[in-house]
């Protein structure tokens, strides 16, 4: 039993950190439309960002988070303004930037660090707490605690601050958001600027739990997309939600079936989904088939 | 009198939005019948319902006495249906005779033989000269008429046209409307959505008037246009 | 029941169109100069190994631009009807002693199932999300190539024993492999460009541009799809195999390395001309041998700077070379008097 509860944990605690690097990416695909595959490789930077903060300025990678966030803001918006915003209305061309940009940055930062594994210990890193007779990793707490604010934060930040209604009215019509005065451009930069920075956030919350790779990006993007696809296409919610289902059955899945086949086990249950119900758990009927329609 | 198409009491709801309401006819062949009414009453749903893009709530809709509520939209054009949409839905990155050769495969497995008939359906619309054109590179007015084309390269039983005579200039419509009155003497039946009155009024054998999805009139153009219930519904403030 | 006579009865002009017949002089006259490249590069084994794969790698973005290109589904999943490929080839070899050459029908037959069976969900879906379904399907192969290692070798791979013959595809020199590599570039192309003269390779392109306009001229959108992924899966899969013999030893991250394999026929097609005959070919003519040089100078130094460069040429591609080499050649052709409209593809 005590087993049990300990997968469990696991799962939820891994299900935190799916969460926490789907939201950004759910939040750029549901607004913009852009798959973006390099989501992974922004996750990556802000690790490698917190990792510099740490070592020339000793900052703690939670209190890193704030130098990260806006450095990531900043490239995210930069991305969308110079190379996505052109492809507005070229969403093949859009899948090949930002998978160019994926082999761009991983390659870039691989060709800085001569791909030496790096990673850092910070007061959180080794720690644990004892919950009942199981040892928890408090890094991972924070990570499952942060992501909760998060989303709470997001959901809240959309649906009362006047940016956020811009950009849920952009998600839903571009052209009639355009007709009653808001700045789609500025918004979709605001939105990937926002997504790249979550990304970062997610680094720098990441970097006390794993060694650093060039290539750990892609240890992200794929459970990120399952999660997106799995909770709904462009759902605050079912980024949230569908990170745990994602981190629950790869915890079950590894403990009692093979701990080699638990991506196959989540992508048995995402071709299931896909089937059965496209637009996923919480996602918007028909959300997945605008994709490549031309809005305006 | 045989019927070629035969609506009985089909409907389309949106959510609380009833768009077509109950509508009943029947299209015998060889017919040109005109679809009128308002913005919003209902044609363009109506005929995404005969067409197959939309399947009616209620009601039934029957090709030569088959039903065909259910069929998908490629199997209603395999059965005769042809169309054109109100917006042209151009294959942007394929010649005019492209476009046109994609409606002539239907009855031509080889290339040749669809590109003839593609070819015969451009010279009819009057756009032989722009075959190899791009469909990225025509102008609207082209556009709509290669949506005629391509649904006539279909060689189909029943066509129907979603304004095709929007954008076009007075020249273009006189010889749309010729090409069909043309087309119809031959037997080919129509059905068409068209707002120019005086369009509807020169070809149609028959019109029937949609009024928030319901059919509020159903006769010879003059009767019709003359019906007071029409007239106020949709003619009544601005009679040409 | 009349179907409309009115239109039959309309004299039918002699449309031009060109017809498969047409692209055979073109395609013989490739395959001539690529033939002379190998002649003239005999005994340098260096330059054979580029040449060799430059045309496997042509072969494959072919395969891919069928459904890629044609039919404008962004598959990322290529990779594992390659993999089927090898790994079928290899088992005939080691488990059952057949000749490499009786596997590339069933490795053929095998791609085509599988993208069958892999697209009829994933086609649910479109556009980017049918991308990110193809590429968890990569992955997912990736991680049962390691896990079923009695057919797959698992990590350590399987290898398929020197025994050098016409019958085992096994040469002491490198250009017979050059030649065995350019006869699939030039089945790829030829089968790509009978489809792009035919029915389904109209259909295709129809669906890529305007799925409502395919559907209301009769054609049965998902039908095309997914025939069009069969036989993109199922050269793909002869691709694996040949490359099988080529390499005789793979390992999954060979075989399903997502950068590496399936986005790699993709970015080469890109870079070439999505949706030409001859892009795919282009991509590969410059893509492969500036790699491959990358790799040898700029490489020794600095890790992964080829990829850097692909990374580059990628995102500069999609923002201001969107019809690729193809598209360019085009547009230089049509500058001349006389060639306007003449398409490279």
């Amino acid at each position: 039993m005590a087993s049990f509860a300990g997968v469990l944990l696991a799962g939820v605690l891994l299900g935190g950190i799916y969460s926490l690097v789907a939201i950004g990416l759910n939040l750029i695909f549901g607004v913009i439309r852009v798959v973006n595959f390099a989501q992974g490789e922004f996750v990556m930077l802000g690790m490698y960002a917190t990792v510099v903060a740490y070592t020339l300025l000793h900052l703690d990678p939670y209190l890193g988070m704030l130098l990260v966030f806006p450095l990531l803001f900043v490239f995210g918006m930069a991305v969308q303004r110079f190379i996505l915003q052109p492809l507005q209305n070229e969403p093949m061309m859009q899948i090949f930037a930002t998978f160019g940009m994926l082999m761009l940055l991983q390659n870039v930062v691989l060709a800085v660090t001569g791909g030496t594994a790096v990673s850092i210990r910070t007061p959180a890193s080794g720690l644990t707490i004892a919950v009942g007779p199981l040892q928890v990793s408090v890094a991972r707490v924070v990570a499952l605690l942060a992501v909760t604010v998060v989303a709470v934060g997001l959901q809240w930040a959309l649906h009362t601050t006047m940016t956020g209604k811009a950009v849920r009215a952009v998600a839903q019509d571009r052209r009639a958001a355009r007709l009653m005065g808001i700045d789609v451009e500025r918004t979709y930069m605001l939105t990937f600027g926002f997504g790249a920075g979550l990304a970062g956030v997610a680094g720098a919350l990441l970097t006390p739990i794993f060694t650093l790779t060039p290539q750990i990006g892609g240890n992200f993007i794929l459970p990120a997309f399952a999660v997106v696809v799995l909770g709904g296409l462009g759902s605050v919610w079912g980024a949230y939600i569908g990170g745990f289902l994602i981190g629950l059955t790869e915890a079950l899945a590894g403990f009692y079936l093979d701990p080699a086949l638990k991506q196959a086990v989540w992508f048995a249950i995402f071709i299931l989904v896909l089937v059965v119900r496209p637009t996923g758990l919480f996602g918007v009927v028909g959300a997945e088939e605008v994709g490549l329609r031309v809005q305006e | 009198m045989s019927t070629l198409l035969s609506l009985r009491g089909v409907s389309k709801r949106f959510g609380g939005l009833l768009a077509v309401n109950g509508v009943s006819m029947d299209v015998a062949p060889g017919e040109l019948v005109s679809i009128i009414g308002p913005n919003g009453a209902g044609k363009t749903t109506l005929f995404n319902l005969l067409t197959g893009q939309l399947t009616p709530s209620t009601g039934t809709i029957a090709l030569r006495g088959a039903e065909i509520n259910r069929l998908p939209p490629q199997a209603r054009a395999r059965l005769g249906f042809g169309r054109t949409f109100q917006i042209a839905q151009t294959l942007t990155t394929l010649t005019a005779l492209e476009n046109a050769m994609i409606g002539g495969f239907m009855h031509h497995r080889d290339l040749r033989g669809a590109a003839a008939r593609a070819m015969a359906a451009l010279e009819l619309v009057g756009l032989q000269d722009r075959a190899g054109v791009k469909g990225s590179l025509l102008t609207l007015s082209e556009r709509r008429r290669l949506e005629v084309a391509r649904a006539l390269a279909l060689e189909p039983d029943i066509v129907l046209l979603d304004e095709v005579m929007a954008g076009l200039n007075p020249t273009e419509i006189g010889h749309m409307v010729h090409l069909v009155q043309t087309l119809n003497d031959g037997g080919l039946t129509f059905l068409v959505i068209e707002h120019n009155l005086k369009v509807v009024r020169q070809f149609s054998n028959r019109v029937l008037v949609l009024h928030r999805g319901a059919m509020l009139a159903h006769g010879t153009a003059d009767e019709v246009l003359s019906n007071p219930a029409v007239v106020e519904a949709y003619v009544g403030k601005s009679r040409q | 029941m009349s179907r409309s006579e009115a239109v039959s009865e309309v004299p039918a002009k002699a449309a031009r169109v060109r017809c498969f017949t047409d692209e055979l002089p073109l395609l013989a006259g490739v395959a001539a100069v690529l033939g002379g490249a190998v002649l003239l590069m005999a005994g340098d084994n260096f330059a054979l190994n580029i040449l060799a794969t430059t045309f496997l790698m042509a072969g494959l973005a072919t395969a891919w631009n069928v459904i890629g290109g044609f039919g404008g589904q962004f598959s990322l999943c290529h990779g594992v009807f390659f993999a089927e490929g090898a790994y079928l080839t290899a088992n005939g070899v080691v488990h059952l002693g057949l000749s490499p050459w009786l596997s590339l029908a069933p490795a053929a037959v095998l791609g085509a199932v599988t993208a069958l069976a892999i697209s009829w969900p994933a086609f649910r879906l479109r556009g980017p999300f049918f991308a990110i379904a193809t590429m968890t399907f990569s992955e997912v192969a990736y991680v049962l190539a390691n896990y079923f290692d009695s057919v797959t070798g698992g990590a350590q791979g399987i290898r398929v024993p020197y025994h050098a013959g016409w019958l085992n595809m096994i040469f002491p020199g490198r250009i017979a492999y050059a030649w065995i590599m350019l006869g699939f570039l030039c089945c790829c192309l030829a089968a790509s460009l009978l489809l792009l003269r035919s029915r389904l390779g109209y259909y295709l392109q129809a669906v890529r541009d305007n799925e409502a306009a395919a559907q209301a001229s009769g054609i049965d959108v998902l039908r095309t799809k997914l025939l069009g992924f069969a036989i993109s899966g199922g050269l793909t899969a002869i691709g694996g195999s040949v490359f099988m013999m080529y390499v005789r030893v793979v390992d999954p991250p060979t075989l399903l390395t997502l950068s590496d394999v399936g986005v790699r026929f993709a970015l080469i097609a890109l870079i070439g001309g999505v949706g030409t005959g001859y892009g795919p070919l282009l991509g590969a003519l410059l893509v492969v041998p500036l790699e491959a040089w990358l790799r040898a100078s700029v490489g020794a130094y600095v890790p992964g700077a080829n990829l850097i460069v692909l990374g580059a040429v990628l995102v500069l591609a999609a923002l201001f070379f969107r019809q690729g080499l193809a598209g360019a050649l085009d547009r230089l052709l049509a500058r001349r008097p006389g060639r306007r409209g003449a398409a490279a593809a």
